[in-house]
C-alpha cells in the first residue's frame, strides 16, 4: 500500500499551474456586459469599416436567438454573460511599432512563458534550430507579431485580425465566416459578434510558408473573456504550419474562452495545425475556477487533393467543448485528427472532431487518446460521415481511453453517417486502467510508480505525439507528464 | 435513468430526431397521429418456430390473454411468442411480463409477423432474470414494408443470471428493437447479437444499452447488417460502467455491408465508464463486399452473383454461430436464406390480407376502444384486454 500513500501525498502537492502569474499592467476594458452597445465599442476601438461593424451586429442578433448548447457531457455553471468584459487591451501608444514600444510587463510574461518575441531570441537557441514566427494575444489584442519582414518576403501575410481587416480587407471579406457561418452555434454566433483579436494566415499558391507560425494566446484581465478568431488561408499548392498555444493565471472565477479558427485549403494545399492547450484548469479539490474554452475549429479542403491536419494537446481547462473538424469538399482531399486529452482534478472535456466526406476519394484518420484521472471526465465524441456523392470515402478512427483512478470517467462517442455504399469507415476504441502488468515489470525495473505511470502514459500517447512540429513535442511531452503528476493509481 | 416509453396513443411520447436516442429514427415524422386501433384477431397455432415445441402465447393485434406472463420456474423450458400483426392500417400495443425464477432457465423464441399491411405495432417486454436464471431470447422479425413497429425489452439480471439474445429483421418503414439490460448483481453475462437485412427503403434501427451496476459484469455485442437497395440500417448501442461495477469486461462490435448505391447505415456505439477496472472495447465498420474475397470466388470458378451471395450470407451468418442451441439456428439460418435469395416485397399489402379482411369484419367494432387511456379500467374480454397499456 506504500504506492497508495505515496499518491496520496503527490496529488496534495501536485497542481502547481506553472503559468498562473497574473501581469500588473494598465488596461482599458469595455464596460461590463453585452449588448448592441458593446458590438459598436469592440468595432470603434479597432476603427473597422462599416462592412464589419454590420457583420457583427447581425452576428449578434443571431446569437441573442441562440440557447447555450446542452448536449455536451459537462456539467458547469454557465457563465454570465452579462458580468464579463468583451474587451481587454494593455493601454500602449497606437500600435507598437517595435518590440521596444511594448510594455515591459507584457514583455516579461511571455519571457515567463518561454514565448520568443525577440527574433534574435529565437536565433540565440541551438544552432540550425527551427524558427518559428509568433503573433502574442494578450487579453483581447495582438501585442506583437514576429518575423513579418522574412515572411513578407515569401509571400506570406501573417499578422493581427485587425491588421488584415484594415490591410487586406479583400481576403478577410472573401473567408471571413465561410467556413463556420456566424450561426453556426452558440458560441460562434458570440464570438463573431465580439471578437477582438486573433492570427490572419494567408498563404499565396505554390508558397511553402518558410517556418512555423505561431500564436501565443493569454488571459491575464480579471472577468474577461477571451474571443479571438483566427482564419487561415492555403492557396493552391500552398503550404503552412501553424502552432497554437495558450496559458492563463488562476483566477477563482471562471473565465470564458470562445474562439472561432477556420482554416481553408485551395487545391493541393496543405495546412498543419497543432495546439497545445494549457489554460488554467481550476482548482483541483473543489474545481474552483479555470477557464471554459468553448472553441468552434473547422477546415475546409474546398481543393482538389487538399490536406488539413490538426493536432491538438488538450491539458488544460476546467471545461472543455472543442470539435476540430474538416469538411472533405474537394476530390481526394484529406483530413487527419490527432488528439490527446488529459484531464485530472475536476476537469471535464468533452472533445473529438468531425469529418465530413463530401468529395469523392475523400480520405480521414481519426487518433484520439484520452487519460482521464482524479475525478475529471473525458469524453470523445466524433462524427464520421459521408454524402452519396462522396464515393471511395475512407476513414479510419481509433480512439482509446486510459482510466487513472476509482473516480474518474472515460467516454466514447462516435458518430457514423455513411450514405454510399463504396465508402469504407473502420473505427475501434478502446477503454482500459493502465496494465498492472507493464507498472509491475517497470518498477522491477528500478522505476518509481511515478516514473512508470508516465512511460506509459507517454507510450499510450505516443502516436499522436510524433505528429507534432518538433519544438511542440517537446513541450507537450513535459506537459503530459505534469499534468498526470500525483495520479498514479 | 430509463427513457420515457413510446406509447403510440400519446402523440407527445413519439420522439422526433432531436431527441437524441431517436435522431436516425423520427417517430413524428412518419407519425402523424394515433392511428386507428386494431380490432380483435386471432391466429391459427404456428409461426416461424413451430416446429421447436415449448408452449405458444399468441398477441394479435395487441391482445394477448388475461394472465399473459411468461414464468419459468425449472431447466429446459421453452416458450414461443408471437406478436403477430393482422389488420391494414391500424395500431397496436402489448405489455408482456416475462420472469425467469432464480436459477430457472428459459429458451423465449420470440416473432413478429406482419400479416398485414400499414400497421403500427408497439411492443413491450418487461424481463427478469432472478440470480443462477438463464434466459435465450431469438427474435425473428418480419414487419410488413410500409409498418411501424417498435419493440422494446427491459431486462433486470440478478446476480451471475445470464441473458443472450439474438435479433433477426428486414426492418420496415421504421422500425426499432430496443433492449435495455441492467444487472445490479454480481457477475452478470450478457450476450447481444443481431443482424439486419434491409431491401427496398426499409428501415431498421438496433438499439441497445447494457448498464453494468454489479461487479465481474460481462458483455459481449456483435451486430451485422446488409443493406440492399435504399435501406438505412442503424446501430446504436451503449455500455454504460457504473462507479464500483469493477472486473467488468465489454465488447461490442457492429459491422455493416452498403450493397446498394443509396443504401445508408448509421451507427454511434457508445461507451460510458465511470469505474477504472474494466477492459471495453467497440469495433465498428462499414464498407462494400471485400472485393478480393470476390474475385478469388470468381477465379475459382464461382459466378459473380452467387459469389456475392455467399459472402453475404458467410457475413451475416457469424451472428447466427454464436446461437447455442443448433435447432434454433438451423430456423435462424433457414429464415435467412430465405429472404437472401428472395428479398420480401417492397410493399407489405400482398402479405395477408385474405386472413385480414375476415378479421376485421368478425372483429367488428367491440374491441376498438382497446387503446384508449381508460384500458385499465376496462374488465378483459376473453381473448383480449392483456396488457395493451403501458
Amino acid at each position: 500500500m506504500a504506492a497508495t500513500q505515496k499518491t496520496v501525498d503527490t496529488v496534495k502537492e501536485l497542481e502547481r499551474y506553472k503559468h498562473g502569474f497574473t501581469t500588473q499592467v494598465e488596461q482599458e476594458f469595455s464596460p461590463v456586459g453585452l449588448d448592441e452597445g458593446t458590438v459598436r465599442f469592440i468595432s470603434a476601438k479597432k476603427g473597422e469599416p462599416e462592412w464589419m461593424l454590420e457583420w457583427r451586429l447581425a452576428a449578434f442578433q443571431r446569437w441573442l436567438a441562440m440557447d447555450e448548447p446542452t448536449w455536451a457531457k459537462v456539467d458547469y455553471v454557465p457563465a454570465d454573460y452579462q458580468a464579463l468584459h468583451y474587451y481587454a487591451a494593455p493601454k500602449t501608444r497606437e500600435g507598437p511599432k517595435s518590440l521596444d514600444e511594448v510594455d515591459p510587463e507584457i514583455l516579461e510574461t511571455y519571457k515567463k512563458l518561454g514565448i520568443p518575441l525577440r527574433e534574435q531570441e529565437v536565433l540565440a537557441g541551438v544552432q540550425g534550430a527551427p524558427k518559428y514566427a509568433v503573433d502574442a494575444v494578450f487579453d483581447s489584442v495582438s501585442v506583437v507579431t514576429t518575423f513579418r519582414e522574412e515572411l513578407a518576403k515569401a509571400g506570406v501575410i501573417f499578422c493581427s485580425f485587425s491588421e488584415a481587416v484594415r490591410e487586406h480587407p479583400e481576403l478577410v471579406r472573401k473567408y471571413l465566416g465561410s467556413v463556420v457561418p456566424v450561426s453556426d452555434n452558440y458560441f460562434a454566433a458570440l464570438n463573431s459578434a465580439v471578437f477582438s483579436d486573433g492570427s490572419f494566415v494567408y498563404v499565396p499558391p505554390g508558397v511553402r510558408c518558410p517556418m512555423e507560425l505561431s500564436t501565443y494566446f493569454r488571459i491575464n484581465a480579471e472577468n474577461t473573456g477571451q474571443f479571438e478568431r483566427t482564419l487561415i488561408i492555403a492557396d493552391k499548392g500552398a503550404y503552412v504550419s501553424y502552432l497554437e498555444g495558450c496559458t492563463a493565471p488562476m483566477r477563482d472565477e471562471n473565465q470564458l474562452h470562445a474562439a472561432v479558427v477556420e482554416l481553408i485549403a485551395l487545391d493541393d494545399a496543405e495546412i498543419k495545425y497543432s495546439t497545445v492547450q494549457n489554460w488554467y484548469p481550476g482548482d483541483p479539490e473543489t474545481g474552483k475556477g479555470g477557464i471554459y474554452n468553448f472553441v468552434t475549429k473547422r477546415a475546409d479542403c474546398r481543393g482538389d487533393r487538399s490536406k488539413v491536419s490538426w493536432t491538438q494537446v488538450e491539458t488544460g481547462s476546467a471545461v472543455t467543448w472543442k470539435y476540430p473538424s474538416c469538411l472533405l469538399k474537394g476530390e481526394g482531399s484529406v483530413g487527419e485528427f490527432y488528439s490527446i486529452a488529459i484531464t485530472n482534478g475536476r476537469q471535464q472535456a468533452d472533445t473529438g472532431t468531425k469529418m465530413v466526406h463530401l468529395g469523392a476519394n475523400t480520405r480521414s484518420r481519426i487518433i484520439s487518446k484520452g487519460v482521464s484521472a482524479g475525478r475529471s471526465s473525458n469524453t470523445y465524441r466524433g462524427l464520421v460521415s459521408a454524402h452519396p456523392k462522396a464515393t471511395g470515402a475512407r476513414n479510419f478512427t481509433q480512439c482509446d481511453s486510459l482510466l487513472i483512478g476509482k473516480s474518474c470517467a472515460a467516454h466514447t462517442v462516435p458518430y457514423v453517417e455513411a450514405r454510399n455504399g463504396s465508402a469504407q469507415f473502420e473505427h475501434e476504441a478502446t477503454t482500459t486502467r493502465l496494465s498492472e502488468d507493464q507498472l509491475f515489470y517497470a518498477r522491477q525495473r528500478g522505476l518509481s510508480a511515478e516514473e512508470a505511470t508516465a512511460l506509459l502514459v507517454n507510450g499510450f500517447v505516443r502516436e499522436v505525439l510524433q505528429e507534432l512540429p518538433m519544438e511542440f513535442a517537446v513541450e507537450a511531452q513535459k506537459l503530459v507528464a505534469i499534468s498526470l503528476e500525483g495520479s498514479v493509481g | 435513468m430509463t427513457p420515457a416509453r413510446l406509447d403510440i396513443t400519446q402523440p407527445e411520447t413519439w420522439p422526433n430526431r432531436r431527441v437524441e436516442d431517436w435522431r436516425w429514427t423520427d417517430v413524428a415524422r412518419v407519425l402523424r397521429e394515433a392511428p386507428p386501433p386494431s380490432p380483435q384477431a386471432s391466429v391459427e397455432p404456428g409461426g416461424p418456430f413451430a416446429g421447436l415445441g415449448g408452449d405458444e402465447l399468441a398477441v394479435v393485434n395487441g391482445r394477448a390473454p388475461a394472465d399473459a406472463r411468461i414464468i419459468a420456474d425449472g431447466p429446459g423450458q421453452v416458450a414461443r411468442l408471437r406478436f403477430v400483426s393482422a389488420t391494414d392500417g391500424t395500431g397496436h400495443q402489448a405489455r408482456i411480463i416475462i420472469e425467469v425464477k432464480p436459477g430457472a432457465d428459459l429458451l423465449l423464441l420470440e416473432s413478429q409477423e406482419g400479416a398485414a399491411a400499414g400497421y403500427v405495432a408497439n411492443h413491450i417486454l418487461d424481463i427478469d432474470v432472478g440470480a443462477g436464471g438463464r434466459l435465450t431470447r431469438i427474435v425473428l422479425a418480419a414487419d410488413a414494408a410500409d409498418a411501424l413497429a417498435f419493440t422494446r425489452a427491459d431486462v433486470t439480471m440478478g446476480g451471475h443470471a445470464a441473458f443472450a439474445q439474438t435479433v433477426l429483421t428486414t426492418g420496415a418503414k421504421l422500425q426499432r428493437i430496443e433492449t435495455r439490460v441492467s444487472h445490479p448483481g454480481k457477475g452478470a453475462s450478457v450476450r447481444l447479437d443481431g443482424l439486419y437485412l434491409l431491401s427496398g427503403e426499409r428501415h431498421a434501427d438496433a438499439t441497445s444499452e447494457v448498464d453494468h451496476t454489479g461487479l465481474d459484469g460481462q458483455t459481449s455485442q456483435l451486430t451485422k447488417g446488409v443493406v440492399r437497395e435504399r435501406g438505412r440500417g442503424v446501430f446504436q448501442g451503449r455500455i454504460i460502467v457504473r462507479e464500483g461495477a469493477d472486473g467488468t469486461d465489454a465488447r461490442m462490435g457492429h459491422h455493416a455491408l452498403i450493397l446498394g448505391d443509396r443504401g445508408e447505415v448509421d451507427a454511434k456505439p457508445e461507451l460510458e465508464i465511470y469505474a477504472d477496472d474494466v477492459a471495453c472495447a467497440h469495433g465498428n465498420t462499414v464498407g462494400a463486399l471485400d472485393e478480393m474475397a470476390l474475385f478469388y470466388l470468381r477465379s475459382r470458378g464461382v459466378p459473380e452473383a452467387e459469389a456475392r451471395a455467399l459472402l453475404t450470407e458467410a457475413f451475416l451468418g457469424e451472428a447466427l454461430d454464436r446461437i447455442e442451441r443448433e435447432d434454433v439456428r438451423e430456423v435462424c439460418r433457414a429464415w435467412l436464406a430465405e429472404r437472401l435469395s428472395s428479398p420480401p416485397p417492397s410493399s407489405g399489402a400482398e402479405r395477408g390480407r385474405g386472413t385480414t379482411r375476415r378479421v376485421v369484419e368478425g372483429a367488428a367494432q367491440s374491441a376498438a376502444p382497446d387503446l384508449a387511456p381508460s384500458t385499465a379500467s376496462r374488465s378483459p374480454s376473453p381473448a383480449g384486454g392483456g396488457g395493451e397499456e403501458r
